[in-house]
């Protein structure tokens, strides 16, 4: 294994220890504010239970970083991510739709791909069993979104899509003239080649996201032209990295 | 073929976790009455500002909403 990817592996996975820290600080969060307005929703407690499986995952995520000989820590920031002048309750359709429907979604995505190659014992355990927890937490994103599409409209939620695609954004992805070194080795450590992880971006949006949304009264158009814009940007020159 | 997994998986499969229990009582009912479309506060994007997404290194969420970071 040479340093460089020594180096790749290390940092991708001490990246992906905080994001398992913050997203445990915000399903805790979340969970303690959807009884005020849906005190029967199976949600909350699939919350809880997504907050410890984040915990572990972040435990996991940080021994592998150091296996690599990445030093991981820090404080995870729980930051509201609504915009602020909503109110309480769409605020946490916001962010769950933002995180889960997203995000998560888009995890699950990625780490089926990780398990169909060729991984090292160690990191094929470890995305083996954040994978079977994170096809629950985005579950738990569309069943929440189904229940307030079930009793009100959500119709508003179109215009936000790209404002949380934007800042859920790995810039790195749609970077022009990009090439990863030895794509096969860096998949064997758990790491997406950026050609391979914008394939898996584009894909899940386009046939699970975007669909979804749709299926529940969010129309997609606006999030279909923010996605549009970008692969236009990538591939007309003068296209460069940006990052968030 | 693993993404149209994925939305059975997922979205179809929250969707039934959501209409599982108590979708749609009578208190989450009053509580959407309360709260029209028509009188969110929130807007959109283009009534709100610069629909830019959230400043991750300022560590607050923006007017415009931010974004969840993953895998």
């Amino acid at each position: 294994m040479t340093d460089e990817l020594r180096r790749l592996a290390g940092a991708a996975w001490a990246f992906r220890a905080r994001v398992e820290r913050e997203a445990s600080s915000r399903f805790v969060r979340l969970a303690a504010a959807i009884p005020a307005f849906d005190p029967a929703s199976p949600v909350t407690d699939l919350l809880r239970r997504a907050a410890d499986d984040e915990d572990r995952h972040a435990t996991l995520c940080a021994e592998l970083a150091t296996a690599y000989g990445c030093q991981t820590g820090g404080t995870a920031v729980d930051v509201p991510i609504a915009p602020r002048s909503f109110a309480a309750r769409d605020a946490v359709l916001y962010e769950i739709v933002a995180a889960c429907c997203i995000t998560e979604t888009e995890s699950v995505a990625t780490l089926a791909t990780l398990l169909t190659g060729t991984a090292e014992p160690r990191v094929r355990m470890v995305v083996h069993e954040i994978a079977r927890d994170e096809v629950v937490h985005g579950r738990m994103g569309w069943a929440h979104l189904a229940r307030e599409a079930a009793v009100r409209d959500v119709a508003f939620l179109a215009a936000w899509v790209p404002s949380m695609l934007e800042g859920g954004l790995d810039g790195a992805i749609f970077a022009a003239g990009e090439r990863d070194a030895a794509p096969d080795d860096l998949l064997r450590h758990g790491v997406l080649p950026r050609s391979r992880k914008r394939e898996i971006f584009v894909g899940t949006l386009e046939e699970v996201v975007f669909p979804g949304l749709e299926k529940l009264g969010v129309a997609a158009a606006p999030a279909r032209a923010w996605l549009a814009e970008r692969l236009a940007r990538r591939s007309s020159p003068g296209a460069g990295c940006f990052g968030n | 073929m693993l993404f149209r997994k994925l939305f059975r998986l997922l979205v179809l499969g929250g969707v039934m976790v959501g209409s599982a229990t108590g979708c749609g009582s009578a208190a989450q009912g009053q509580a959407a009455d309360d709260k029209k479309p028509d009188s969110r506060d929130g807007g959109s994007p283009d009534d709100g500002g610069s629909a830019k997404a959230q400043d991750s290194d300022a560590g607050t969420a923006a007017d415009a909403g931010g974004g969840v970071v993953g895998w």
